[in-house]
């Protein structure tokens, strides 16, 4: 690979950045919902065990940021290439890579935060009033949606490497 | 007037066994079943095994055969599959809710 001003050495460090912010702030999404819906199911189950299926719905949204940031990271990995096999990674590339990771993985990031509160004291006014339920899952999709477009954003932006 | 000794039947309170807690008295089995039913474990098992799988799964079955090396579509599949997953959830889960109240409705009438 020929180093030119367009493709410098330093551009597939910043394209591995995108992958990486990408993964870790979903991750810390993710990590933050699942930890805080947990601890409102530990405080609804010892009170009524049969909610527990139900209460584990802002768990499974939260994995759900995670797989989004898992999406991008994959999509992102694959573009890249060793520089021994000739490949040519503009700094455009490295750049594009960037906004992909960090705008999946800080819509993940925002994403995970609403879930985790929603779901902490959503299904701690559920044990309460059932009828909570279907505006706390509403709630709930919205929150996850926010992490959604920060995925449609990357996933058009990755378009743009093979123009 | 004869006389006669007042023979209780029970057992005086030292002669009983008592339950303490869940711990059963002699003589009894203690109660091993699991407190969460088995199919709920099941379920629950599924869907983990299914969030781990079907995304990243249906995103490297298709990005080469279906799709023919676009990226972005099977991505955007991936994604897609992971919230089927979570609507599964949802309804597996209300559905959860129904039949428990359907049972306790049931065992009321049987009364």
């Amino acid at each position: 690979m020929a180093e030119s001003e367009l493709s410098p050495k330093f551009a597939p460090f910043i394209g591995m950045g995108g992958i990486a912010a990408a993964m870790i702030f979903g991750s810390i999404g993710a990590a933050y919902g699942t930890a805080k819906a947990g601890i409102g199911i530990a405080g609804v189950a010892t009170f009524r065990p049969d909610l527990i299926m139900k209460c584990l719905i802002p768990v499974v949204m939260s994995g759900i940021i995670a797989v989004y940031a898992l999406v991008v990271s994959v999509l992102i990995a694959q573009d890249l290439a060793p520089p021994s096999s000739g490949t040519n990674y503009s700094l455009f590339n490295g750049f594009m890579h960037l906004a992909c990771g960090l705008s999946v993985g800080l819509t993940g990031l925002a994403a995970g935060y609403c879930i985790g509160i929603v779901g902490d004291k959503g299904v701690r006014a559920y044990m309460l009033q059932s009828r909570i339920f279907v505006g706390m899952v509403l709630i709930l999709i919205f929150g996850e949606v926010l992490g959604l477009y920060g995925l449609i954003v990357a996933l058009i932006l990755n378009t743009k490497s093979k123009g | 007037m004869a006389t006669r000794r007042i023979i209780s039947q029970e057992k005086s309170l030292l002669e009983k066994d008592d339950r303490i807690g869940s711990s059963p008295a002699a003589g009894e089995k203690s109660n091993i079943a699991p407190a969460v039913p088995t199919a709920v474990i099941m379920k629950l098992l599924a869907f983990t095994f299914a969030m781990i799988v079907v995304p990243i799964g249906s995103y490297f079955a298709t990005v080469h055969t279906l799709f023919k090396g676009n990226s972005t579509y099977a991505g955007a599949l991936a994604a897609i599959m992971a919230n089927m997953v979570l609507i599964g959830y949802i309804v597996v889960a209300m559905n959860e809710d129904q039949s428990e109240q359907e049972a306790v409705k049931d065992t009321k009438k049987g009364r």
